[in-house]
C-alpha cells in the first residue's frame, strides 16, 4: 500500500527560522525495516510516497534546515500505517487570511477532526479503538513570533482525551487557552496533536497535527489631549499609541461632533491600514486634526481598529471642547469735559464666561 | 477627484456597516477561557497513554553529510555505497557553507558523485545487488549513493568492504 502525502505546503509552514534559503527535506522512516528514504520534494504540491507502508507504520517527517549555522527544525511529522487508525485535523478560525491559521486570543475557533479505521466495540484494546487528542499551548516571549513546534508538542499537554469513534469530531473553543497577567495580551500558539496508541514500543505515535497562531487584542492611547480639555488656542500635539494591532487591520482616528459616537458617522482624521503576518505596534503623530476643528463646540475622538472580528475601540473616547470665539464688547465714553475718550473692552467667551479688561486706551 | 470621493464614501460606508464596540475586558475573556470542550473527552489515566514525542531529534545528526568544499547536503545514514580512497574527506564532513538539496548537490557534483538505483528489497537487504554492478563502482573513482526513485535511501544490504558503515 502506498500513500499520497497531503499537501506539502512548505512555503506556508511556520519555519522556526524562516529565511528564504532554508532547504526542506521529507524523510520517511520505515518502522518495521528501519529503512530511511529522503523524498525529492518541490516547494509546494503533493507527491506519492515511493515506499510501501509497513505493518509497523511509516513515519513521515518534514524538516527545514538552515545552512549558516547548520540547524534543523522538525516542522511536522505523521505516522501512517496500513493497520493503524487514521486522522485528519484542521483548525478553523474566523480569519480566512494568513499563510497559517490565525486568530485573536478572545475569538472563538474550531478544531475539526476526521477519524477513521478505529475498531469499535468493548472487546478491543484501547490501541485499536481510540486515538488520543492533545492540546498544547505555548506563549511567545517578547518580540517572538514563531515557536519550534517540536518543543511545543514535546511538552506536557494542557489537556488531552480519547476519541473513540470514527467520523467527524468538532471541538468548539470560545477563546484561546493562552494566559497572561492581562489575558487580552496573551499571544502564542496552540497545537493540536492526534496520537495513535499502537501496541508495543514505538518511537513515534503522532498521526496528525494542526496549529493556530494566536495574537493579542489591540489596545491604544490618544496622547496629548484628555477628556474635559478646553482648547482655546492651538491644539496640542496629538499622538496615537497603537499596541498589538492585528496582522490584518485598519485603524482609524475618528472625530465626532458632540459626545455621541453611535448613530452617526465620524470623520476619519487618520488611517493606518496594516496587512502582514504578525501583530505590530506603532506610534503615529496626528497633524490633520487642526484643520477639522473650525467651529467651536464639543468633539469626541475615538480610536478604532477594524478587523475581521469587528470594529472595536482601542481605548476610551476623548471628549473635549473648542472655545476659540472671542466676543468683543466695546463702549466709548465721552466725558463732559471733552477729555480724551475712555474705552472699556470686555473680552467675553461665547459661553458667557467673561475675561474683562478695563485698561484705558 | 471623483475616484477619491467614491473611495471616501465607500470607506465611510464600510465603517458604518459594523457596530462600534468596546474592547473586551480581561475578566470577560477569562470567563470565556473557562469553557474548554476538551473536558467532555475521557482523559487518559496516569501512564495509560504511551505516546512518542519528537523531542531531541536532529535530521543532521541522523544523516551523512556530503561536502564539495563550499557546499553540502545530507543523505540518510547508510546511503553511501562506495567511497574511493581519495574522496573520503567529502563524506562525513562538517556541515558548513552553502546547503543544497540532494538533487541540486548531485547535479553540481556529477564529476565525483553518482547514484545506484536500488529496489526497496535491496535496501532492506532481502535481495542482493548484482555483483557486476558493485564491481563497477571501483572503476569510476566516484562516491556512489543508493537512491530509490531519485531519493537517497539507507541501504541495509551487503556493501563493498571500503564503504563506511553508519
Amino acid at each position: 500500500m502506498k500513500t499520497i502525502l497531503p499537501l506539502l505546503m512548505l512555503a506556508a509552514l511556520p519555519a522556526a527560522a524562516s529565511p528564504q534559503d532554508n532547504i526542506h527535506f521529507i524523510r520517511q522512516h520505515q518502522q518495521g525495516t528501519n529503512v530511511v528514504w529522503d523524498m525529492p520534494v518541490p516547494t509546494t504540491g503533493q507527491a506519492p510516497s515511493a515506499l510501501a507502508l509497513e505493518s509497523g507504520g511509516s513515519l513521515f517527517q518534514l524538516w527545514s534546515i538552515a545552512a549558516s549555522p547548520a540547524r534543523d527544525y522538525l516542522l511536522d511529522q505523521k505516522l501512517v500505517g496500513a493497520y493503524m487508525p487514521k486522522a485528519e485535523i484542521k483548525v478553523v478560525t474566523l480569519d480566512p487570511d494568513g499563510k497559517i491559521p490565525r486568530t485573536r486570543v478572545d475569538q472563538p475557533f474550531r478544531v475539526e477532526i476526521q477519524v477513521s479505521d478505529l475498531l469499535t466495540g468493548t472487546e478491543f484494546p484501547l490501541a485499536a479503538s481510540s486515538v488520543l487528542l492533545e492540546r498544547h499551548v505555548a506563549s511567545y516571549s517578547r518580540e517572538q513570533t514563531v515557536l519550534d513546534p517540536v518543543a511545543v508538542i514535546s511538552s506536557t499537554p494542557m489537556s488531552s482525551g480519547y476519541l473513540t469513534a470514527n467520523g467527524q469530531h468538532v471541538m468548539a473553543f470560545q477563546a484561546s487557552g493562552l494566559t497572561a497577567s492581562d489575558p487580552t495580551k496573551a499571544c502564542g500558539e496552540e497545537h493540536f496533536v492526534i496520537h495513535a496508541l499502537p501496541d508495543g514500543n514505538i518511537a513515534q505515535s503522532q498521526i496528525a497535527s494542526a496549529m493556530v497562531q494566536v495574537w493579542p487584542v489591540a489596545s491604544g492611547e490618544i496622547k496629548g489631549i484628555t477628556t474635559g480639555d478646553n482648547i482655546r488656542f492651538q491644539l496640542p500635539q496629538v499622538e496615537l499609541l497603537l499596541n498589538d494591532l492585528y496582522p490584518r487591520s485598519d485603524t482609524y482616528l475618528l472625530l465626532f461632533e458632540g459626545t455621541q459616537t453611535t448613530g452617526t458617522e465620524g470623520t476619519i482624521i487618520k488611517a493606518f491600514p496594516m496587512d502582514r503576518e504578525t501583530s505590530a505596534s506603532h506610534v503615529l503623530r496626528v497633524s490633520e486634526l487642526e484643520s477639522k476643528l473650525t467651529d467651536d463646540g464639543t468633539y469626541t475622538l475615538v480610536l478604532v481598529s477594524e478587523t475581521v472580528f469587528g470594529r472595536e475601540m482601542l481605548c476610551d473616547p476623548v471628549t473635549f471642547n473648542i472655545r476659540r470665539t472671542i466676543q468683543v464688547n466695546a463702549m466709548q465714553v465721552v466725558g463732559a469735559s471733552e477729555q480724551a475718550p475712555s474705552e472699556e473692552f470686555i473680552y467675553e467667551e461665547a459661553s458667557g464666561e467673561s475675561l474683562t479688561s478695563d485698561e484705558s486706551l | 477627484m471623483k475616484a477619491i470621493l467614491i473611495l471616501s464614501a465607500l470607506a465611510g460606508h464600510a465603517l458604518a456597516a459594523q457596530p462600534l464596540v468596546a474592547r473586551i475586558k480581561p475578566a470577560e475573556l477569562a470567563r470565556l477561557q473557562q469553557a474548554d470542550p476538551m473536558i467532555r473527552l475521557q482523559s487518559p489515566a496516569e501512564g495509560e497513554a504511551k505516546v512518542g514525542r519528537p523531542a531531541g531529534q536532529s535530521i543532521i545528526n541522523q544523516s551523512t553529510v556530503l561536502h564539495d568544499g563550499t557546499r553540502w547536503t545530507i543523505i540518510p545514514d547508510g546511503a553511501v555505497l562506495f567511497v574511493p580512497e581519495q574522496m573520503k574527506a567529502r563524506v562525513g564532513a562538517e556541515p558548513s557553507g552553502q546547503l543544497l538539496g540532494w538533487t541540486e548537490f548531485l547535479t553540481a557534483n556529477r564529476g565525483w558523485l553518482t547514484t545506484c538505483e536500488v529496489s526497496f528489497d535491496q535496501a532492506t537487504g532481502k535481495e542482493s545487488l548484482p555483483a557486476e554492478r558493485c564491481g563497477f563502482w571501483a572503476k569510476q573513482d566516484k562516491i556512489v549513493v543508493a537512491v530509490h526513485q531519485r531519493g537517497p535511501i539507507s541501504f541495509r544490504g551487503n556493501k563493498t568492504p571500503n564503504t563506511p558503515q553508519p
